[in-house]
């Protein structure tokens, strides 16, 4: 069988390598008869989009974020301060983690297998201009930032002290560069670097949310593959997971590096004092309103099973 | 119907203005951008422009390139080329509406919802196929009076 | 697969020759691709109709309500007259007038349509009245009209930074360069072709009255010409993105069109919006049925195999970009101007950048090109409208605007491809 993957982020991007990769091993374990064809920079749409194509079975696969236009539940993936270092982002999202669980379920509904999670990093802000005080979100610092058209970061952004400001993503590096914003929240240093690195000044590594992506196949395509080929693709895809967990926190660091080397953008040094500050009052000001969105039981369901 | 359009498009578009307008104003001068406005605007945007299309429909000036009827002299050659136009528009126009069907259907069982507020998207989707429906209807009533106008002609 | 496509291009053309509107013709296209090709329309509804919901696309409709309030508003007029106070006197100085007035109105209006449709009705009787051909004044007009698609803000522009996820800002400095060139070119020619007409000129005004004259209609068309301050100053000094920028001019030119110049009335306002929004219905059906066409080569990867079977001819760079500006040429024939770019941009961008042509670089080609097709025979819709403001047959405008086109826009199109400082470096000055 031919599938089509579709993935967020631009050719010969960390992502794209490794899923071309990935795509070499499936096509080896099958024998052949499985060839993966990458579509990157979102050429075949923007993921909401492509999610919903893959729901009604147009395009096969795709690695990319959860889209939570057709069931508001699946925000929970990107529900802010739900982990608050790897070990706990391993537990959460990883093999058997609640909220992997949980998502793979979703998809289930929309007619979506889970073949894998992708973490990709903690999230954080990227500023234009010099940071006001960024360690203390007791207080607004009167910095406009971009934020996208999500409820959760929008409270995020102005629950850590900044002017949530939304903007769609086409606009969003233009409006940083002309100064209509002075930064962004939504992304994390890798996605920073990708899309915005000439408008990236400063960069405030405030874990504002786990980004993990999650490797996804239409229910009907994976169907058409006989038993075996379906078991050397999921299996390829527990070993990408497996190697991504592996090298995945040390490739945020990778990225914020560059972000402050090749960008000369300072990285702002938040202490565990002033983390632990930004997620108390984020959990205190967003998750009520959030948990409230997603249905109160349902969501505190899944917070008990990670002991929040 | 020529008022009621005129008011109808009209109203749509300076809406669609306005609601840009308050953007920029509560964001630049107030501090305080509207959470939501965007996925609000998205509703008259739609319907903005899939009004704007069956209106040009209704007065036949979709964008066509009319080469061959420069080449073309007499009245009868124009009548038969426009029959043969509407009938293709016709024919590839009910295969579309067919595809926006199952568009609509599709809107109709997963019923999304839109990012901050919540709202039904199902509205803005519903767009596609009554336009592409209504300009099935009036592309039939152009075919039907340019048959009446060969008719006519024939019969002169 | 590169078969089907092209056989998709061909019954695209054979039905547009026909007079199919448009969006069926893409339909027609997409029918070929369905049912010979076998790619699937599951879900392309669903991605066209969201790519639909984009809000850079909201621009478009704004940018030309703005350029229809302008034409019914009496906002032209102004303009027209300042422009016209300077170098109205001076023989030939009335053609020169038309091209700047134009470039001015371009600097509101986002559609290459405003410049004819504004002063059209104003000029061409004027510039009949002082002894210029009737003809020769309306292709002039027409010709210089298209500088709305290059002097920022442009439709042509933000759709080519949309489906090519290209800097707007950066496509609409790019254009501006070569528009300047061609608004020059215009005025340069015009003065050359006026030695043989048989103009009624004003008496040369003193210093004094000259002075007055200006102070005058300057002060008059001052609301007018604070339309391009506010617009590109606030898309520029980081206000307002686009899309907001095209809203406040719409605000902007309300009251300044009914209650300053008192040329908007409630009908006429009316009538601008309805005009508005159905030129903008039809570009957008059109948008999303090519939309999906483009995105059923993408699926099938036709690009790619576009760029090696051209490859497989030539790889110079320079055969390369003359080949591409025939073909822009022929497509700019029979073809309107954003449907070009939806269809061409996505195809040739990768050729594009094979031989270091950048995607800033390409908008200009890609804008040049396309604005040139709207004054180029047999499908050239503005020159038609101008033919029809103008009361002249379409037939006896095609000699001198064929005349403008050669001298004005063609040295212009090879510039553009050749010397990509000319479109890159009011770009590279702002930072793009
Ligand atoms: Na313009
Ligand atoms: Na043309």
């Amino acid at each position: 069988a031919d599938l089509k993957m579709s993935h967020v982020r631009p050719q010969d991007t960390t992502i794209d390598k490794e899923l071309r990769a990935f795509a070499t091993q499936v096509t080896e374990a099958t024998g052949g008869d499985v060839s993966i064809n990458i579509f990157p920079a979102s050429a075949l749409g923007d993921y909401t989009t492509v999610q919903e194509r893959i729901s009604v079975g147009a395009i096969d696969m795709a690695t990319q974020p959860a889209a939570a236009a057709a069931d508001r539940r699946m925000q929970i993936s990107s529900f802010p301060y739900l982990a608050n270092n790897w070990d706990e982002a391993r537990k959460i999202y990883g093999p058997d983690g609640p909220v992997r669980n949980v998502m793979a379920e979703l998809y289930a509904k929309q007619d979506i297998t889970m073949l894998a999670a992708y973490p990709v990093y903690f999230g954080g802000i990227a500023l234009n201009t010099d940071p006001v005080s960024p360690g203390d979100p007791s207080q607004s610092n009167g910095i406009k930032v971009r934020v996208p058209g999500i409820k959760s970061f929008q409270l995020t952004g102005e629950a850590l002290g900044y002017i949530p400001s939304p903007i769609p993503f086409s606009e969003a590096f233009t409006a940083i560069q002309t100064g209509v914003v002075d930064g962004v929240i939504g992304s994390g240093a890798e996605g920073y670097y990708a899309s915005f690195r000439d408008v990236t000044k400063a960069y405030v590594p405030a874990n504002t949310h786990f980004e993990v992506w999650y490797m996804i196949i239409s229910n009907g395509s994976l169907a058409e593959l006989d038993a075996e080929d379906q078991e050397a693709l999921k299996t390829a895809a527990a070993d990408f997971e497996a190697q991504r967990w592996t090298v995945a926190e040390e490739d945020q660091g990778k990225w914020e590096q560059r972000l402050s080397e090749e960008l000369g953008a300072k990285i702002v040094d938040l202490s565990d004092d002033e983390l632990s500050a930004m997620a108390a009052k984020v959990r205190e000001d967003v998750w009520p309103v959030v948990l409230e969105d997603v249905g109160a039981d349902w969501g505190q369901g899944i917070l008990d099973q990670i002991g929040k | 119907m020529d008022t009621f359009s005129k008011y109808l498009l009209t109203g749509l578009i300076c809406l669609v203005a306005l609601g840009q307008f308050v953007q920029v104003v509560t964001r630049y001068l107030l501090q305080i951008p509207v959470m939501g406005l965007e996925e609000t605007m998205l509703y008259p945007t739609i319907w903005l422009y899939i009004l704007g299309a069956v209106n040009a429909s209704r007065e036949d000036t979709h964008i066509r390139a009319n080469v061959l009827e420069i080449a073309i002299k007499t009245e009868r050659g124009h009548t038969v080329l426009a029959i043969i136009g509407e009938i293709i528009s016709l024919t590839v126009g009910l295969w579309l509406l067919s595809w926006a069907w199952e568009y609509t259907q599709y809107a109709w069982r997963v019923w999304k919802e839109s990012p901050t507020l919540y709202l039904p998207t199902f509205y803005s989707e519903v767009a596609l196929v009554a336009g592409l429906g209504l300009m099935m209807l009036y592309t039939a009533v152009h075919l039907f009076r340019h048959i009446n106008a060969l008719r006519a002609g024939a019969a002169k | 697969m590169i078969e089907i496509a092209l056989l998709a291009i061909a019954v695209l053309v054979l039905t547009l020759t026909l007079g199919v509107p448009l969006p069926y013709c893409f339909g027609a296209a997409l029918m070929i691709m369905y049912f010979l090709g076998d790619v699937t329309m599951k879900g392309m509804m669903l991605w066209g109709s969201q790519q639909l919901g984009n809000p850079v696309l909201l621009a478009i409709p704004l940018f030309v309500l703005a350029g229809t309030i302008m034409s019914a508003s009496g906002i032209a007029a102004s303009l027209l007259n300042f422009v016209n106070a300077f170098i109205g006197h001076i023989r030939g100085g009335l053609g020169v007038v038309a091209a700047v007035s134009c470039a001015i109105i371009g600097a509101i209006s986002g559609s290459g349509l405003t410049g004819i449709a504004a002063i059209g009705p104003l000029l061409i009787p004027e510039m009949e009245k002082r002894g210029y051909p009737r003809e020769y004044a309306t292709a002039l007009i027409a010709n210089s009209s298209i500088l709305g698609l290059l002097i920022p803000p442009s439709v042509t522009m933000i759709v080519y930074g949309w489906v090519t996820d290209t800097s707007i800002l950066a496509c609409f400095l790019a254009t501006l360069g070569p528009g300047l060139l061609i608004m020059f070119n215009f005025s340069a020619m015009n003065l050359w072709m006026s030695r043989k007409f048989d103009l009624v000129l004003d008496d040369t005004p003193s210093f004094s009255q000259l002075a007055g004259d200006v102070a005058k209609k300057g002060f008059n068309a001052t609301p007018a010409l604070l339309m391009p301050v506010i617009i590109l100053g606030g898309i520029y000094g980081g206000i307002m993105t686009p899309t907001e920028a095209a809203a406040l001019s719409v605000i902007y030119a309300l009251p300044v069109g009914f209650f300053i110049y008192k040329g908007l009335k409630w009908n006429s306002f009316l009538d601008a919006g309805k005009e508005a929004a159905t030129a903008v219905g039809a570009i957008m059906v059109m948008i999303l049925f090519s939309m999906i066409l483009s995105q059923m080569f993408v699926y099938e990867g036709i690009p790619q195999q576009m760029v090696s079977a051209i490859f497989e001819i030539t790889e110079n760079k320079v055969l390369l970009l003359i080949f591409i500006n025939i073909l822009l040429f022929l497509v700019g024939m029979v073809v309107n101007d954003v449907t070009a770019i939806i269809l061409i941009a996505p195809l040739l961008l990768p050729l594009m950048q094979a031989i270091g042509v950048t995607p800033v670089q390409f908008a200009a080609i890609m804008g040049v090109n396309t604005a040139m097709g709207g004054v180029t025979p047999p499908y050239a819709s503005i020159l038609y409208l101008g033919a029809r403001i103008g009361n002249v047959k379409v037939t006896k405008v095609i000699p001198p605007a064929m005349i403008l086109i050669l001298t004005g826009y063609v040295p212009v199109v090879f510039l553009t491809s050749l010397w990509p400082d000319l479109s890159l470096f009011l770009p590279r000055f702002f930072g793009y």
